[in-house]
């Protein structure tokens, strides 16, 4: 599973405002570091490791949703939801195939077509999926999605991304 | 899916801790109210949302691990426990209902490629020079093609696994969720987290 990146600056005697702008935004920046290679397809671990990533974000905006307006935070959750969802798909049925292709020898020859043909079906349905995920991204690119989320969460918080910068750990 | 309770008191001012504390606070509370609805294992809904509510627990004890002296890292560790077996249950509660919906759609393309066949089949009036019964075994070698039951055995079979094995992970749920009660976890966490 892919490591979760450091938070710059965080230590247990921060403000919940101050923690709450640096955890999202490292969140934040550690799923999009994922997303060409989730796009690109060639890899299913990059699409795991941005599903986990947002899952982390999640997690995260869940956490600290008392550090902002309510009405306002959600419409940006429900947007990272969908991230999240949309991942969760995918990664769920590259599981399947994978975890049914390893049980193919343990069963009966009479009860091998069977099992096949689901992962046929499974791997068709998976196809489908690639183009909801970039439909998903380029939705996020022409909304600036990513700016504008970090633009609130420094509204909100005072953490600025830029100064934050968020790096992936070493090694 | 269960919403999450409210949480209410947060000052996004204040430190880490004390806020930490009222969120988790609730969501302890939260994973805590399934106990006797999930001693039912047709509870399927109830599993799932203490799934979730697990879930929920587990990341903020992540989240907010940085700011608590002490090591919080075993009681994620008990509750990554619980979650993952109920996270198993549950894809043996999804998985069996697709297969069944599988078997259906099977059905659906048999009785689709069955219908192709005789349709194909079904000359206005016989072809000159065959024969009525090699004319029928050509019929039914094309039928038996369309048919698809060959792979309803190994769907039935993993059907039957997946319920021995929700059974199997419904009993291991149980023993830990009695073993962690039984091991006063509630009242450990709530003492790690300075909650009472």
């Amino acid at each position: 599973m892919a490591r979760a990146w450091d938070v710059p600056g965080l230590t247990g005697r921060a403000r919940f405002r101050d923690a709450a702008g640096r955890v999202i935004i490292t969140r934040w920046r550690e799923m999009m570091s994922y997303r060409d290679g989730t796009l690109l397809g060639e890899d299913i671990e990059e699409l795991h490791a941005m599903r986990v990533s947002s899952r982390r974000l999640r997690a995260a905006m869940d956490a600290f949703e008392g550090a902002f307006p309510r009405g306002s935070f959600r419409r940006y959750l429900r947007q990272v939801k969908e991230i999240t969802d949309t991942l969760g798909d995918a990664r769920d049925l590259d599981v399947a195939i994978d975890r049914l292709t390893r049980l193919v020898p343990e069963m009966a020859p009479d009860e091998r077509p069977g099992i096949e043909g689901l992962i046929d079906r499974y791997r068709d349905e998976r196809a489908a999926e690639a183009p909801v995920i970039a439909d998903l991204f380029a939705r996020l690119d022409a909304a600036d999605f990513g700016a504008r989320l970090e633009r609130y969460v420094e509204r909100h918080t005072g953490v600025s991304a830029r100064r934050l910068a968020p790096r992936p750990p070493e090694g | 899916m269960a919403k999450p309770r409210p949480v209410t008191g947060i000052d996004p001012g204040r430190r880490l801790r004390p806020n930490a504390r009222r969120i988790m606070a609730v969501r302890i509370d939260e994973v805590h109210s399934y106990d006797g609805l999930v001693a039912d294992p047709a509870r399927v809904t109830e599993l799932h949302d203490m799934r979730i509510a697990c879930k929920r627990l587990r990341y903020l004890l992540e989240i907010f691990a940085i700011a608590f002296d002490e090591d919080l890292e075993p009681f994620i560790a008990e509750v990554r426990g619980l979650q993952d077996l109920l996270g198993d249950i549950h894809d043996c509660d999804v998985q069996v209902p697709m297969l069944e919906d599988h078997l259906a759609w099977l059905d659906e393309r048999e009785a689709a490629g069955a219908r192709a066949v005789v349709a194909a089949a079904a000359p206005a009036r016989p072809r000159r020079g065959r024969a009525p019964e090699r004319a029928f075994r050509e019929f039914r070698g094309r039928l038996d093609a369309a048919r698809r039951a060959d792979e309803r055995i190994g769907v039935h079979a993993l059907i039957a696994r997946r319920r021995a094995e929700r059974e199997a992970l419904y009993a291991r749920f149980l023993d830990e969720w009695r073993r962690l009660k039984r091991g006063r976890f509630r009242a450990r966490l709530e003492r790690a987290l300075g909650i009472r």
